[in-house]
């Protein structure tokens, strides 16, 4: 479970989060939405410790990833998978160096083929077969690049997963599958999931429950309905941009 | 004032990144493979261009030490003169401009790179220490490197400076190489040796620290690049004469 309690982060005079409270439960998809610049990349990066607040605090299954730094914050990742943006797959490495990157680096104790086999495994759960292995990041369609992110992602077994706008420039049939990959991590393996993005239909389909970000606040959470009947102004104005299409 | 202001933090924060590569060097995993794979990347890579530089510069100095010798009648100095030259300071500075303009600014540009389109950021979530899985090899790779392309630079300056003394300019084979024995003692060679070793050190960790901490995508690695090779160039002088100052001094 991901409980963000009272968090608050400035770059400068740039005041970002203004006292963000959320609370995302074990097992299901918790989507953090909101225009560019709202601050959402910058909540997910305090969640996984990569940034630290300058008040509150986030705890992930109890570990409070503001408090903690070093061989301390280093462990306390391997609880994560996470998909960034761009994919980030390392260009120098081939998919399957990638995905295998995590397994050979933190758990030296499996020998090549149990890594060869967890990583065919995470790839068929992306709807990838073997034939991809050898290629390089280089070669693979934006779609592609995010399954094998994922693949990457979910390689550990982490029990939380996090999703940098995962269909961002994507065509609305890779959304769709790029939607499917992130129920099916959800469904096949009970990860957690916390997904920020700024895709409105996306989120709705897969969030179990989701926030709206504006201005280094949450405007409106809860259900995906609870949301979309939300009376907040900035709510009711920014889902109406693609509500009023259907 | 602000522009030098944020030199000094620069300055700063340079160190404190010195403190921290020197701190993951000796923490294990230790990547060994990785060591060797940036040692033939900075190293294996550089030695055509190092090579190529090295002989020329020999060849030109002992031109121009011909002419200046000849006015005395020392013709026979040239070998000597060439190979204290080359070993003490020319050697050892050359080649690390040389490895500066071919590997260091390879080095920003791929770090960086790396950072702004997040696979460092990725590393870190994966519990991997980028410092440790990134900087440490390279800066290893290049403490071990440098000293190496230097002894070549040193051998083949040599032998470019025979080739034009004895070969072209016609001063006999053997006071030119009596003279050179004379001349040049080991500490020469070793104190050339050290000063390339200094600079591996200084060199990987400014252009490393230059990718790393680059911002703002294609631009930002550019300008991140470019500073790279400006400040290691001047770090490399200034390492030179401090040094130099240490060794001649004592």
């Amino acid at each position: 479970m991901i409980e963000v309690v009272d968090l608050w982060k400035s770059f400068g005079e740039n005041q970002v989060l203004k006292g963000i409270n959320c609370t995302v439960e074990k097992g299901t998809t918790f989507v953090v939405l909101g225009g560019s610049g709202s601050g959402k990349t910058v909540l997910m990066k305090h969640v996984i410790g990569l940034l630290h607040p300058d008040r509150g605090h986030v705890t992930v299954n109890g570990i409070d990833m503001s408090a903690i730094t070093g061989q301390e914050l280093t462990q306390a990742r391997q609880l994560f998978g996470m998909v960034f943006q761009g994919a980030a797959l390392f260009d120098s490495m081939t998919v399957f160096e990638n995905v295998a990157f995590p397994l050979v680096e933190k758990r030296r104790q499996m020998t090549a083929d149990e890594v060869r086999a967890r990583v065919v495994e995470k790839l068929r759960v992306v709807d990838l077969g073997e034939e991809v292995l050898p290629r390089w990041p280089a070669e693979l369609s934006g779609g592609m690049r995010k399954r094998v992110a994922l693949a990457r992602a979910l390689v550990t077994d982490p029990q939380v997963v996090l999703y940098d706008e995962p269909t961002t420039g994507l065509d609305p049939i890779t959304t769709d599958s790029v939607d499917g990959m992130i129920d099916a991590a959800k469904e096949k393996l009970g990860v957690t999931s916390m997904v920020i993005s700024h895709d409105i239909a996306s989120a709705f389909k897969v969030a179990d429950k989701l926030a709206v970000l504006y201005d280094g606040h949450i405007a409106a959470q809860g259900t995906p309905e609870e949301v979309r009947h939300s009376d907040d102004p900035f709510v009711r104005k920014f889902l109406s941009y693609w509500f009023k299409k259907q | 004032m602000r522009r030098f202001r944020a030199a000094f933090e620069d300055f700063g924060e340079l160190i404190f990144f010195a403190g921290e590569v020197l701190a993951w060097t000796f923490r294990p995993p230790f990547r060994l493979g990785l060591v060797i794979g940036q040692m033939a990347a900075i190293g294996v890579g550089s030695v055509m261009i190092v090579g190529v530089t090295g002989t020329f510069t020999g060849m030109v100095l002992a031109l121009q030490t011909y002419y200046a010798m000849r006015q005395l009648g020392a013709e026979g100095l040239v070998g000597g003169s060439v190979a204290i030259a080359l070993a003490r300071e020319l050697s050892p500075v050359l080649t690390a401009l040389m490895i500066v303009g071919r590997s260091g600014s390879a080095i920003t540009t791929e770090l960086g790179t790396m950072r702004v389109t997040e696979q460092i950021d990725a590393m870190e979530t994966m519990a991997v220490n980028p410092v440790q899985y990134l900087v440490v090899p390279r800066v290893l790779a290049s403490i071990v490197m440098f000293p190496l392309l230097t002894m070549l630079f040193d051998v083949l300056g040599y032998a470019g400076g025979y080739a034009m003394g004895v070969g072209v300019s016609g001063i006999p084979a053997g006071p030119f190489i009596e003279h050179t024995r004379t001349f040049v003692e080991h500490k020469d060679i070793f104190s050339g040796l050290v000063k390339a070793l200094f600079f591996g050190g200084v060199v990987a960790v400014i252009t490393c620290f230059r990718g790393y901490n680059a911002r703002g995508g294609a631009r930002g690695v550019g300008e991140g690049t470019t500073s790279a090779v400006v400040m290691s160039s001047i770090a490399i002088l200034i390492v030179d004469y401090l040094i130099t100052l240490v060794t001649v001094g004592s």
